[in-house]
């Protein structure tokens, strides 16, 4: 009998596979390595939050959340060009960055690599937000560090599993 | 090698700017770059416009990489050039997918400039 993905729930949960997720993007789009570290992360002013929407198997989300200086390092990282202000470049840069963990995070375990979708990017820039969801089946909640003074979060959210 | 021709489509600036920066580490000299954000923009600029390598994403709104593929085959457009999807997508069903539309490559997302060395070469000296 076929097992459902709920039933390897704990295998769909594992930090690692975020952990790896994190490391693979880093490591080879933009030359660097990351460190799990423990929060909260440093506040800044203006943040950005880019969520990548899962859907089939599994309903969720994959977001990721920094400030804007940790944001336009990574684009500039990404892009090879230092860049000064939080422009399109920038959110579009950290889009695809959440759209890379994404699909890293998901295909790191095969029932979820090919019976979940992923969405088109949304990002979201300003001040004095959060982010609530109401009763996830489960969620992963990472910090990371590069380059020893940039830190960002990411945070797997399923509100569905079949 | 002579100069290429290439077409890069992703709804993604920067992600476009990465693949032709990926080519050019991998030793192409690229004479044009065009650039499309969605599989239809992607189709007229092959209605007016040749090349000799295709790459693509397939997330994409509008019209995603695989439909891209379709109509390109349906369309008679660009028949003899190779077309590598560049994507998040990994899975075996996939890939299987692209190739059964068209693609002659498949490159995962994230990826190193060796790796997009090592598929597209190949298909241009077949081409």
């Amino acid at each position: 009998m076929a097992l459902s993905l709920r039933d390897s729930l704990h295998v769909v949960t594992d930090p690692a596979h975020l952990e790896g997720s994190v490391e693979e993007v880093f490591r080879l789009m933009l030359g660097v390595n990351c460190e799990q570290i423990e929060g909260p992360v440093k506040k800044e002013p203006d943040t950005i939050t880019a969520v990548v929407g899962f859907g089939g198997v599994l309903s969720g989300a994959c977001v990721f959340r920094s400030g804007e200086s940790v944001a336009r390092r990574i684009a500039g990282l990404l892009t090879g060009m230092d860049q000064p202000t939080m422009d399109d470049t920038v959110k579009d840069a950290i889009g695809e960055i959440c759209n890379m963990l994404a699909g890293a995070w998901k295909g790191k375990v095969p029932d979820l690599s090919a019976k979940c979708m992923l969405s088109v990017p949304a990002v979201v820039t300003g001040r004095d937000y959060n982010i609530h969801v109401q009763s996830p089946e489960f969620s992963l909640h990472h910090v990371y560090s590069f380059e020893q003074e940039y830190a960002f979060e990411v945070t797997i959210i399923c509100d569905g599993l079949q | 090698m002579s100069e290429i021709r290439t077409l890069i489509v992703d709804d993604s600036s920067v992600m476009r700017k990465i693949v032709e920066r990926a080519l050019r580490q991998a030793g192409l000299e690229l004479s044009a770059v065009h650039e499309a954000s969605s599989g239809t923009e992607a189709l007229e600029i092959l209605r007016a416009k040749t090349v000799d390598l295709i790459l693509s994403d397939i997330n994409m709104p509008s019209m995603d990489g695989l439909e891209f593929l379709r109509q390109l085959r349906d369309q008679n457009l660009a028949p003899d050039v190779p077309v590598v999807m560049i994507t998040t997508e990994s899975s075996e069903e996939h890939v299987k997918q692209a190739i059964v539309a068209g693609a002659q490559g498949y490159i995962r997302k994230p990826f190193t400039p060796e790796q997009v060395k090592d598929r597209v070469l190949p298909l241009l000296v077949v081409a």
